[in-house]
């Protein structure tokens, strides 16, 4: 009787675990064979080079537009570029699409790690088997050739809260959101906007709450943007470094019937946005445009590939709108491409 | 009697605590007792509170569902895809009897499994639970819709009534979708206190061996609270929607556990056999109070998640204390008991 | 118009390659009291399970009120007016006792709604009908064993019962709860309902019945009527081998030395005062009604409950008793009333039942455990206590009731306890496993190492084996006796009017 439950137990876990591994191989696959037909011949006579690159979450919105953007250096330089990732936003997931992708005969990789640390290894085999490697969204980050990221965390932090004082007026209540208390570069961006605050607006006053907790979820930063101006009904700002941040607050804001009173700012994309940048409770939201640095990446890729590393010094241009002068500190680079959307452009972004 | 009938029941206990905590929020943040906050509060019970009345009948059947956020997680991806894909315009109740049919056809699936295996069900439902997290990210390919159909986006915009608190001047409308809450717990309670159905649930979650002996269909009753849990789930799942305006992988994240300790906090038995939809839903209600307003009760955000921890095991500990303390002793006065006896036996 | 009510004709049933009931048949009279007897594993539950439509026969047929069928099935037999009421009585613990009477009778008027009021009222009405007083909203839970039986009965008479089957309803009952049970019983009878009466106390049968069935090993041994039968013949006919038993004295006790001695042992609500002493080579037995505190003390001694006062000497050195844990420590052992649920491992096999007592001496250098000795002890137990077995890797719910006690009573004898508390250890066991085993208590008193207190409600039990017995009465110890100056009826009348009688 024990040994029978045992076993199927085991055969349900089995069949759990099939699914799940099953989801996860299948999507990188078939993305891979749409867009490898793209482009296999060589470019204007040179050498060509296979990039390939792997995003966070390939039923994203956002890492679609990463793709579209890598597609589209493909097409205009004719190397074999495309877009790998896993089918949800799950780090083991990732690195199988990493370790498969080594496996076959790619020039350069670009990657935009899940968790970072767990990547290491994968990389560095990468990196003994002579793949050049380009990370972004990892600031820090060691085990590759070059991190490259859209803006320096302090400058995005600090722009946010240029964006947010505007819309207060300089002056009243606000808090900061994150998704959790333990992502790095969530905090990093709050740490530099009230470090900010502190200096250039001394009239905003940031409350004892401080920074509040929405685990990248829209309903729960509704939920607590809601207590939040209950318990303090003279709040003006909310700052949300999660993309669900902006958009929750806002919602709750509309609710409570306090449109053009309080204002929410903060990283954001336009799809999920856009309803509260047309009622204003958004006024703005701050992001980068994922197929420029997409593009940026790979440009960085061919650049090292043809031997040109040492000309990647502060003040390089590669040629894409927001890396026109990059700044370079060791293997970190990083551009100027905050991208600000408000209601006026935010149908030029599909993201 | 009657007090004394009523000092046993667990609801009082969760009632009272209920009480005191509404007063002390108020106490401290002056907000509790205003008329937005109210219909705010009102509003988060929408979700959890029909979660929880159907998962209140697998739990006192003496089963275990953990696969129900998943279940309205397919369910809300899949009719607002659909009605994307085939620019629907007809009236949204399509929409909510689609996810009724689908999350009462992804419960049974558990109900089957669980009425002719014979496992264990909390293995069952980790697993079905993977299987449609597995369809939502796989097959639908989702983890966020940020613009909803018409029916759907419509039925997001249409509220009752709004209130506005004078002292604070902040608003809150009470969505359409309160009905839909009101309706399930109605429904629930009917069964379960008036029907020969609701009873079976309670024989069978007392003792299914009995249960079977004295004619009830203990299989049919297992397939039956499965089913009603994935179909509340399906409907859940697309309230959800028109709460939020929008679908997100993550909504219904850790749900399972805390609509389990909600139910238990409401006095079911986790074995099965006792409860009742009244207590579940001040269950519910007790778990919103301290989620959603450790903030007014000024507590760090830091601290928050230890404190819900140790609130929904305090309030599980109460009523297995009873149950320990009882086992460890006599509770019928021997001693005394005898003079009685006598009496009664001449 | 025929009297007959049921008749079953050759009906077998095999379960894989056993065969639980060879072609047996069995005759019921409308209104008759019948009695089937038989040891565990001779098929009565079988042929219970076929008559209330669990189980579908291999052949044969069943005969009701003159219509014939091959089979039942659950609702057919409710419906035709056939009721059980098994041994663990199928009742809802978590459920009032108004919804417990009445859900039957709702299930069998296939009612989908539940009217309350009505329930209510049936309930009242067939605990009036039977003459007893529960209170109706009570939780069945709470109440004693023989409330629940009442109850059940209650219950089964709702429906236009004609046939009442009653899976060893006494077993856990109290002299005085047998005698109200018997009134019940009675008066269905009077009122023409037919009575199918499973036992295995040979004195229920001679009282209750007309007329009495055996089997054994899946065959009709005997059926006929229960005037003119001596105990010898039924015993023989119940076991095929004449057994007898003499009164057990510990004529080679040694009084000077105590291997166990209790004083003033109190615990709230339970009992107060309760001392006693045990001797080299004595079996001291403890008797009284259920809830006169007997089980309570028993619990305490093994340190299920903790004592409030009181004081424990074990070979004349005191010790403090508060767990289990201590209990096991200190050698004191204890074979429960229940074994089902605090004695064994149900779903494990007999082997692991046998060591698991004695896990820590079987422990390895290396923390492991030794099951090559663990295999050897069970192989010795098992030859010693005579445990009928297929093999020690089954499962210990292959076991009949007689053989699972030996296996309970041979797990606590391997970690060689200095005191054995048996509390009930013949319920629910057959009469040759039962003399088995009161056999090897009387060889362990002999060896006078070991201190045992019988702890029972079966008089007889008490009074063949142990040398001294206590009563108990309301928590208190109203009278100590020598078995040799009592007889079962003297006993009966001193447990349930205790010393007030003896004056008398």
């Amino acid at each position: 009787m024990k040994k029978k439950l045992m076993s199927m137990v085991l055969c349900v876990l089995l069949i759990a675990a099939m699914t799940v591994g099953c989801g996860g191989q299948e999507t990188p696959a078939s993305t891979g064979t749409t867009s490898e037909t793209e482009s296999t011949d060589t470019a204007d006579g040179g050498e060509s080079y296979t990039i390939a690159t792997v995003v966070k979450d390939m039923s994203d919105p956002w890492c679609l537009r990463h793709q579209e953007g890598v597609e589209a250096y493909a097409e205009e330089t004719g190397y074999n570029c495309y877009v790998k990732g896993p089918s949800k936003t799950d780090s083991a997931e990732q690195i199988q699409v990493l370790e498969n992708l080594i496996e076959q005969d790619i020039d350069a990789l670009c990657v935009v790690p899940i968790d970072p640390e767990a990547c290491k290894p994968v990389l560095a085999k990468a990196r003994e088997k002579g793949i050049v490697v380009i990370t972004h969204e990892a600031e820090g980050f060691e085990e590759c050739d070059y991190d490259l990221e859209a803006f320096n965390n302090q400058e995005y932090g600090e722009a946010m809260m240029d964006e947010l004082a505007e819309a207060m007026g300089e002056e009243g209540k606000y808090v900061t959101m994150v998704a959790f208390l333990s992502s790095t570069s969530h905090n990093q961006w709050m740490d530099a906007a009230v470090a900010h605050q502190k200096e250039a607006y001394p009239n905003m006053e940031l409350i004892p709450e401080e920074r509040i907790e929405c685990e990248d979820n829209m309903d729960m930063a509704y939920n607590k943007a809601k207590e939040i101006i209950k318990k303090y009904p003279d709040i003006k700002g909310f700052l949300g470094a999660s993309s669900y941040d902006p958009p929750g607050a806002a919602k709750a804001i509309d609710e409570l019937g306090m449109t053009g009173q309080i204002h929410a700012v903060g990283t954001g994309v336009p799809s999920v946005s856009q309803p509260y940048l047309e009622s204003g409770s958004n006024p703005c939201v701050l992001c980068w445009d994922p197929a420029l640095s997409g593009k940026a990446m790979c440009q960085l890729a061919v650049m090292i590939l043809e031997g040109n590393e040492d000309q990647i010094q502060t003040g390089l241009d590669l040629g894409i709108e927001g890396y026109n002068s990059v700044t370079v500190d060791g293997t970190n680079i990083s551009g100027n491409a905050i991208l600000v959307i408000d209601k006026e452009n935010m149908a030029d972004y599909a993201f | 009697m009657k007090v004394k009938r009523l000092l046993k029941r667990n609801e009082f206990y969760v009632a009272l605590i209920i009480v005191v905590l509404s007063l002390l929020i108020h106490a401290k943040s002056g907000q509790f007792f205003t008329a937005n906050n109210l219909v705010d509060l009102a509003r988060s019970l929408i979700v959890p509170g029909m979660m929880a009345s159907g998962l209140f009948m697998v739990i006192a059947s003496g089963n275990i569902d953990v696969s129900f956020p998943y279940t309205a997680m397919l369910c809300m991806f899949s009719i607002t895809k659909l009605f994307q894909i085939m620019d629907y315009q007809g009236p949204v109740i399509l929409g909510f009897i689609l996810a009724a049919v689908i999350g009462a056809l992804l419960g049974a699936v558990n109900g089957v499994l669980a009425a002719w295996l014979k496992l264990p069900t909390l293995i069952i439902t980790l697993g079905t639970c993977t299987i449609y997290l597995g369809f939502t990210q796989g097959v639908l390919k989702s983890s966020v819709i940020s613009v909803l159909p018409a029916p759907l986006a419509d039925m997001a915009n249409t509220n009752l009534f709004s209130v506005r608190s004078a002292a604070t001047n902040l608003g809150s409308s009470m969505h359409i979708s309160i009905f839909l809450l009101i309706a399930t717990l109605l429904i629930v309670g009917f069964i379960m206190r008036y029907t020969m159905l609701g009873r079976g649930i309670y024989a069978v979650g007392g003792d299914p061996v009995a249960a079977e002996r004295v004619g009830f269909n203990v299989k049919a009753i297992t397939v039956f609270v499965f089913a009603f849990c994935g179909l509340v789930g399906g409907v859940t799942g697309l309230t959800q929607v028109t709460l939020s305006g929008m679908c997100q992988i993550n909504f219904f994240d850790g749900y399972e556990m805390t609509i389990i300790a909600a139910v238990v906090l409401g006095g079911a038995n986790i074995a099965g056999g006792s409860g009742s939809v009244f207590g579940t839903f001040l269950g519910v209600l007790l778990m919103k109070l301290i989620s959603n307003n450790l903030i007014l009760l000024g507590i760090p955000t830091e601290w928050s998640k230890l404190m819900t921890g140790v609130l929904i095991i305090l309030g599980v500990c109460v009523s297995a204390y009873k149950m320990v303390s009882a086992e460890r002793k006599v509770t019928s006065n021997i001693l005394k008991a005898a003079d009685g006896e006598e009496a009664a036996h001449e | 118009m025929s009297d007959i009510l049921l008749e079953i004709k050759e009906v077998s049933k095999h379960f894989g390659g056993v065969t639980a009931l060879d072609k047996v048949g069995l005759t019921i009279r409308k209104g008759e009291i019948h009695c089937l007897v038989g040891e565990n594993g001779c098929g009565k539950s079988t042929l219970i399970k076929i008559i209330s439509g669990f189980y579908k026969p291999d052949g044969g047929t069943i005969c009701f009120d003159g219509q014939e069928y091959s089979s039942l099935d659950i609702k057919q037999s409710i419906q035709l007016g056939i009721q059980v009421i098994y041994q663990d009585m199928s009742i809802f613990p978590n459920l009032t006792v108004a919804e417990n009477i009445a859900m039957n009778y709702e299930l069998y008027n296939r009612r989908k709604l539940v009217n309350w009021k009505n329930v209510e009222t049936i309930a009242k009405q067939a605990l009036a009908h039977i003459g007893i007083d529960i209170p109706l909203h009570e939780s069945v839970g709470s109440l004693s064993i023989a409330d629940k039986q009442l109850i059940a009965i209650a219950r089964s008479i709702l429906y236009n019962s004609r046939l009442i089957i009653m899976d060893e309803p006494t077993s856990a009952l109290t002299r005085r709860e047998v005698d109200k049970l018997f009134k019940v019983i009675r008066q269905l009878q009077k009122e023409g309902i037919s009575i199918l009466f499973v036992s295995h106390k040979l004195d229920e049968v001679f009282e209750i019945a007309d007329q009495f069935t055996v089997f054994r090993n899946g065959r009709l041994i005997v059926s006929k009527e229960a005037k003119n039968i001596t105990n010898e013949q039924f015993v023989f006919y119940m076991t095929g081998r004449n057994i007898e038993e003499e009164y057990f004295t510990a004529d080679h006790a040694d009084v000077s030395s105590s291997l166990f001695r209790v004083e003033n042992l109190c615990l709230k609500n339970g009992f107060e005062n309760i001392s006693f002493e045990i001797h080299p080579g004595e079996i001291l037995g403890i008797t009284g009604l259920l809830g006169s505190g007997r089980t309570e003390l028993a619990k305490t001694l093994f340190g299920m409950y903790t004592a409030d006062s009181g004081r424990i000497f074990i070979e004349e050195k005191e010790v403090k008793i508060k767990s289990p844990m201590d209990a096991l420590k200190l050698k004191v052992a204890y074979v429960p009333e229940d074994r089902l649920t605090e004695g064994l491992f149900l779903t494990q096999s007999i082997e692991n039942n046998m060591i698991i007592s004695n896990i820590d001496r079987l422990r390895k250098k290396k923390g492991t455990v030794d099951f090559q000795r663990g295999n050897e002890d069970s192989k010795y137990w098992v030859k010693s206590l005579g445990i009928k077995l297929h093999e020690l890797k089954d499962g210990i719910q292959t076991l009949s009731g007689g053989n699972q006690q030996k296996v309970v009573l041979g797990k606590w004898l391997e970690t060689s306890p200095k005191v054995l508390i048996l509390n009930g250890p013949t319920v629910g066991v057959d009469i040759g496993a039962k003399y088995d085993i009161h056999n090897y208590l009387r060889k362990l008193a002999e060896e006078k190492t070991m201190a045992i207190l019988l702890i029972s409600d079966d008089i007889n039990e008490i009074l063949m084996n142990c040398n001294r017995i206590l009563i108990i009465k309301s928590g208190r110890i109203t009278g100590e006796y020598k078995n040799t100056d009592l007889d079962s009826s003297r006993l009966q009348v001193l447990i349930t009017e205790g010393e007030g009688a003896e004056a008398v």
